[in-house]
């Protein structure tokens, strides 16, 4: 069997100010292969967007990444300047949530999608790199790609601007693409093509795919795997089908049930039904004592007791479905009580 | 039967182009001819892509917005025809909730100002422990009150911007994707919350939302807007069992499901 993509282990993420140093990121281990996609799923405070960003190397000022990440077999934390650059690109690009600052208003799509092929390869010569450019955006499904290469970012519309983001992450064939929240901006239609233009690009290059998102809807139209974060922790990672199916860990499935869904299944006649909601708000790792995190908003940690105060749970197996692979959940309750999915 | 709260009879807005370029002097149709209305106790929502009018529309039912050509009435009353001091007790009957409640509160007044000043601009005095009723009716506590809203968590302060919407007793509440920018499991609650001021309190609602999932849960009715038009109407059920318009269909098939694929 390959090596994985990407393998990440003991990740600690920590924020220095004033003197002070706080972990936002905790013990994070998790590993993705060729062609298979990850979801990373979390709310304000769980650390999603600063673990894509600590993989990047990518960290804000302040921040620092202890642990180790390996992408395509480079040490991602040790490594230099110069190894970076090479990295960046070609063996992990990254597409974010919002395409207008992801570009420069001053150059047109072409410089943008050029300038990438050309960091990578200075042998290529200017002329030819706007040829990949063109051949790229047509790739994407931007229409007349030899006129749009010269279009500004402010002439195209959302969904055709990260269209061509994507064409930009993606030229020099990444061996990983970390997409962070990459249709959180666009209207549903547009969110819809988007997400299947990324499943069809990874197909065809074999890419391994962190998705980070907060919205469940996406997660179950792209992912292969999932891992939900709270408070910079793992609270549960596994296949799609044991995430939603048979959640372990309160949290996971007290998202699945805040998560309104469209499904005619849910007609109830008339009679309106109401989402169970999670009491409290998202907390960080900065906030958290020494226990559970989750436990002050869990509704389960009574059955536990004090354990759940004093005590952090470590990621645990737990069953999985048919072919289900790795299942592991961070919860001292050894299985969850079945949850009604829509509470009245 | 009554007469319902918000009457909107072929309501247009056009916009003129700031620089007179490209759609030139005509301007921008952003609501094209659009009649709808909202029962007392009811809750329509308004769905659509980015774009399609429904902002626009949601504001030139409380007059934030002047139509172009067509009436508003609430309660009854046309609001075009109405004095200053009618316009006043207006927005006494229909109150706002926005998307982002950080931006939608001053950040240099506290919870407790934000609150003072409705009752203020309206002629009228309050106690402290009437503040604090109203925060806690919908969910922060009085210690709330002495806040800035940096200081409170995004669904904290969405509880304030309704306590404050709530403030003049208002028959009909117009929220303008009211938890899009909330974190999933906050959005519920306020969702909820929202349900519980209609059942309790008779509370009427225009929820304006992208998100038809929320739509479908929290509407009586629905209204789908395309390009400035309501292509269709009806009952949430209905509407999400059989959309009938190509619009609707498109943006039911493309709205992605916390589900496993069959």
């Amino acid at each position: 069997m390959p090596d994985p993509v990407l393998q990440v282990e003991d990740l600690c993420v920590s924020f220095t100010s004033g003197g002070v140093t706080a972990d936002v990121v905790r013990d994070l281990s998790v590993s993705l292969d060729g062609g298979r996609t990850l979801a990373v799923v979390g709310e304000s405070g769980s650390g999603k967007t600063i673990t894509g960003r600590a993989i990047m190397r990518l960290l804000p000022r302040g921040a620092s990444a202890r642990g180790r990440i390996v992408v395509a077999g480079r040490e991602m934390l040790s490594a230099d300047e110069r190894e970076l650059r090479r990295a960046r690109g070609s063996d992990v690009a990254m597409v974010f949530q919002d395409s207008m600052s992801a570009l420069s208003p001053y150059l047109d799509i072409g410089a943008h999608i050029a300038q990438a092929v050309r960091l990578h390869d200075p042998s290529v010569t200017r002329r030819a790199a706007r040829a990949r450019a063109v051949e790229m955006l047509d790739r994407v499904g931007i229409p007349e790609p030899a006129d749009a290469v010269r279009r500004f970012p402010h002439e195209f519309s959302g969904g055709m601007r990260q269209r061509a983001v994507i064409a930009m992450a993606l030229v020099n064939r990444p061996a990983l693409l970390i997409a962070d929240e990459p249709t959180t901006a666009l209207d549903v239609t547009v969110q819809a093509q988007i997400l299947a233009l990324l499943r069809e690009l990874q197909q065809e290059y074999g890419m391994a795919m962190l998705l980070i998102s907060h919205d469940f809807g996406v997660v179950g139209s792209a992912a292969d795997d999932v891992l939900v974060l709270y408070a910079g922790r793992q609270a549960e990672y596994g296949s799609l089908r044991d995430i939603f199916d048979q959640p372990a860990h309160p949290y996971t499935a007290g998202l699945r049930a805040a998560t309104p869904r469209l499904d005619a299944r849910l007609d109830t006649g008339g009679e309106r039904t109401r989402l169970r909601a999670i009491p409290g708000a998202p907390t960080s790792l900065r906030d958290a004592g020494p226990g559970c995190a989750f436990a002050p908003r869990c509704g389960l940690a009574d059955q536990v007791g004090e354990r759940c105060v004093v005590e952090a749970p470590l990621p645990t197996v737990r069953p999985t479905s048919e072919g289900g692979g790795l299942h592991l959940a961070a919860c001292h309750l050894d299985r969850l009580p079945a949850l009604k999915e829509v509470a009245r | 039967m009554s007469e319902p709260i918000l009457e909107m009879t072929d309501v247009s807005k056009r916009y003129r182009a700031a620089g007179g370029f490209g759609r030139g002097r005509k301007g921008f149709l952003a609501v094209d001819g659009v009649s709808l209305h909202v029962e007392r106790g009811e809750a329509l929502g308004l769905v659509g892509e980015s774009g399609s009018g429904k902002s626009t529309l949601a504001r030139m039912a409380n007059g934030l917005v002047v139509p172009t050509s067509g009436t508003v009435r609430t309660d009854g009353q046309d609001i075009a025809r109405l004095s200053r001091r009618g316009l006043r007790r207006l927005r006494r009957n229909v109150a706002m909730v926005f998307q982002d409640p950080l931006a939608s509160l001053n950040p240099r007044q506290t919870v407790r100002q934000t609150l003072e000043n409705v009752f203020r601009a309206h002629g009228e005095t309050t106690s402290t422990a009437e503040l604090a009723a109203l925060l806690e009716s919908v969910g922060p506590g009085a210690d709330y009150l002495g806040r800035y809203p940096h200081e409170a968590s995004g669904g904290q302060l969405q509880r304030v911007a309704v306590a404050r919407a709530l403030a003049l007793k208002p028959a009909l509440i117009i929220a303008d994707e009211p938890t899009s920018a909330l974190d999933v499991s906050v959005r519920a609650q306020i969702l909820n919350l929202l349900a519980d001021l209609q059942r309790d309190q008779g509370i009427s609602f225009l929820h304006v939302s992208h998100d038809l999932a929320v739509i479908r849960l929290y509407s009586d009715r629905v209204a789908v807007m395309q390009r400035g038009r309501i292509v269709e109407t009806g009952p949430s059920d209905e509407i999400f069992r059989s959309p009938q318009h190509p619009c609707t269909r498109a943006l039911v098939e493309a709205t992605p499901e916390a589900e496993l694929p069959a």
